[in-house]
């Protein structure tokens, strides 16, 4: 029993990096109308940021907060511009969708060239710094990680509710063109939404590099991770998004405690499947995942 | 000549290689109601679009107080004070009715007066500030409507464009929806209206326009396309029982 809560607990923790990656997911989904599969690697981009801040000037990862969550924004804001404003004006979505699968490529290969292809991970003072609650054994990296989705999902929600902006960001979800017959740049607004889903990237990348390792291929991987978190949570809802997370760890926890390691991705996938065709709204969402276009 | 608020001269806009409007033109006087017209397809909706910059002309130009708007993009025409209710209301159905508003007032110059706005929203439609907190996909299709109308109203509108405002609605609260449309009329709104319900259209507006397949094929004052007997075996009569 002991160990079963243990298992919760460590899926609860580790589902966390899910939850914040499926917030910018279900973001970018809501404007762009796209899965941004490229997210992953933007996430993995930014872990090897923190990683080298720290290996090059011993910056704590927590710190790089300050640094790399603004430079992601800022970027992503010019990605958007960059790349997807043509893009995301059209009818068709596949472009931006082929677009974003580019993007993961050429940043992938990028990470490549820039630092190899060997696995980074990051080796902190209080890597292995243990906190012990009614006999559960936590990591504190762990623990900050679930304090990091949470404070995201917090502020996503508080931005998208209580601001101007971020009321403009839900029109924009549910009707652009709408959007646009208020007087709004909807364009401004999808860069915006999108930029907010790149400085997540930015967050998840700080948590990735305290407790993954992670090599120039891992951001597809998690990527697809987050898109089935999404898929449970359901779009368009924050904190949906980030239950799907948490749900998806403790299923791959589950999974792998009870039945093997070799199922954890057997597991999250089947559940993937059996979502999409029984409960395509996902268990919180507003609309299904598959069916808008 | 009177005092135009609008002129459409001339124009012409396609769908891509699909041409939907010929030369069409079209004048608004200042605090006017003028009615357009015509059947299904006929290219109502695609003016209106032009004229709010969402849809862009091949040729022709369309003068706001006499600037010509041809190259300005929605936001700065909204700034101007031209304000579309667009066909089927296309409210933000998961937002509140006064996060509908308070979008409709989204641009600086209509935010300034954001307060007076809302009060004489709220004096048009006393049922809105009731339901304010409320989701807006829950209200009723009448009230919808209203919200619709409201948050154009939010926007501090020189011309007011509404197209289709009575579609789906009972005969009472058609009514109800044109009357309102006079009173924010009076209040010194222009308003440009497009209608099925033809009739009526043509009973409040000062000058009517018609439409088919793209074209401008007559205007006149209400009473004359009343009178019209081309207009009433093409639209009225048609309608009639619905009045
Ligand atoms: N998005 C579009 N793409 C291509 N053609 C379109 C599009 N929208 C409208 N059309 C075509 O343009 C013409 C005019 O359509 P429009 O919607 O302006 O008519 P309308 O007078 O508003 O009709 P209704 O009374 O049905 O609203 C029609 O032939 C229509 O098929
Ligand atoms: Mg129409």
């Amino acid at each position: 029993m002991g160990s079963l809560v243990q298992v919760l607990t460590n899926g609860i923790l580790l589902g966390s990096m899910y939850g914040i990656a499926a917030i910018g997911l279900s973001l970018i989904f809501g404007t762009m109308r796209i899965i941004f599969i490229a997210q992953g690697t933007m996430i993995v981009l930014f872990a090897y940021l923190v990683y080298w801040s720290f290996q090059k000037a011993g910056i704590d990862p927590y710190l790089s907060l300050l640094t790399v969550v603004p430079l992601a924004f800022v970027l992503g804001l010019g990605l958007f511009y960059l790349l997807f404003r043509k893009a995301a004006a059209l009818e068709d979505r596949n472009v931006s969708l082929l677009l974003a699968v580019g993007l993961m490529y050429l940043i992938d290969n990028l990470i490549l060239k820039a630092w190899s292809a060997t696995p980074r991970g990051l080796n902190i003072s209080y890597s292995s710094a243990m906190i012990v609650v009614w006999g559960l054994r936590v990591s504190w990296l762990r623990l900050a990680l679930l304090g990091l989705a949470l404070a995201s999902a917090f502020v996503v929600y508080a931005f998208l509710k209580k601001t101007r902006v971020g009321t403009a960001v839900r029109a924009a979800s549910e009707d652009m063109e709408a959007t646009t017959i208020q007087g709004i740049n909807s364009v401004w607004v999808s860069a915006i939404s999108f930029a907010i889903g790149i400085a997540l990237a930015g967050v998840a990348g700080v948590g990735m590099a305290t407790v993954y390792s992670f090599d120039y291929q891992f951001g597809f991987v998690f990527a697809i991770k987050a898109l089935v978190a999404l898929a449970l949570g359901g779009i368009g809802n924050v904190f949906g998004a980030l239950a799907g997370g948490l749900l998806l760890g403790i299923i791959e926890n589950l999974a792998a405690y009870y039945v093997g390691i070799a199922w954890i991705e057997i597991a999250s996938y089947g559940v993937f499947m059996l979502v999409l065709i029984f409960l395509p709204q996902g268990l919180f969402g507003r609309r299904a995942l598959v069916k808008k276009v | 000549m009177a005092n135009q608020l609008l002129e459409v001269k001339e124009l012409s806009v396609a769908y891509g290689d699909v041409q939907a409007l010929w030369d069409v033109s079209l004048e608004v006087e200042e605090g006017s109601i003028v009615a357009l017209v015509g059947a299904n397809g006929a290219g109502k909706t695609t003016l209106l679009k032009s004229i709010s910059g969402l849809l862009h002309p091949i040729t022709g130009h369309i003068l706001f107080e006499g600037e010509d708007l041809v190259h300005l993009n929605t936001k700065h025409r909204v700034d101007k004070g031209i304000v579309m209710v667009p066909e089927g209301r296309r409210l933000f159905q998961s937002l509140t009715v006064l996060e509908n508003l308070r979008l409709g007032a989204y641009l600086p110059k209509a935010r300034a007066d954001y307060d007076d706005s809302l009060e004489r929203v709220f004096a048009l439609f006393p049922v809105l500030k009731d339901r304010m907190n409320g989701k807006a996909g829950l209200m009723s299709g009448g009230e919808q409507q209203m919200l619709a109308i409201g948050r154009a109203v939010m926007a501090r509108p020189r011309l007011v464009m509404i197209d289709e405002a009575s579609l789906g609605l009972s005969p009472i609260l058609t009514r109800t929806i044109f009357d309102l449309i006079v009173a924010l009329n009076v209040q010194g709104t222009t308003v440009l209206l497009v209608e099925q319900n033809i009739h009526m259209a043509l009973k409040i507006c000062s000058k009517a326009y018609v439409m088919k397949t793209g074209h401008m094929v007559l205007s006149g004052t209400g009473g004359e396309l009343l009178a019209n007997d081309d207009v009433r075996k093409a639209y009225v009569g048609e309608r009639g029982s619905r009045l």
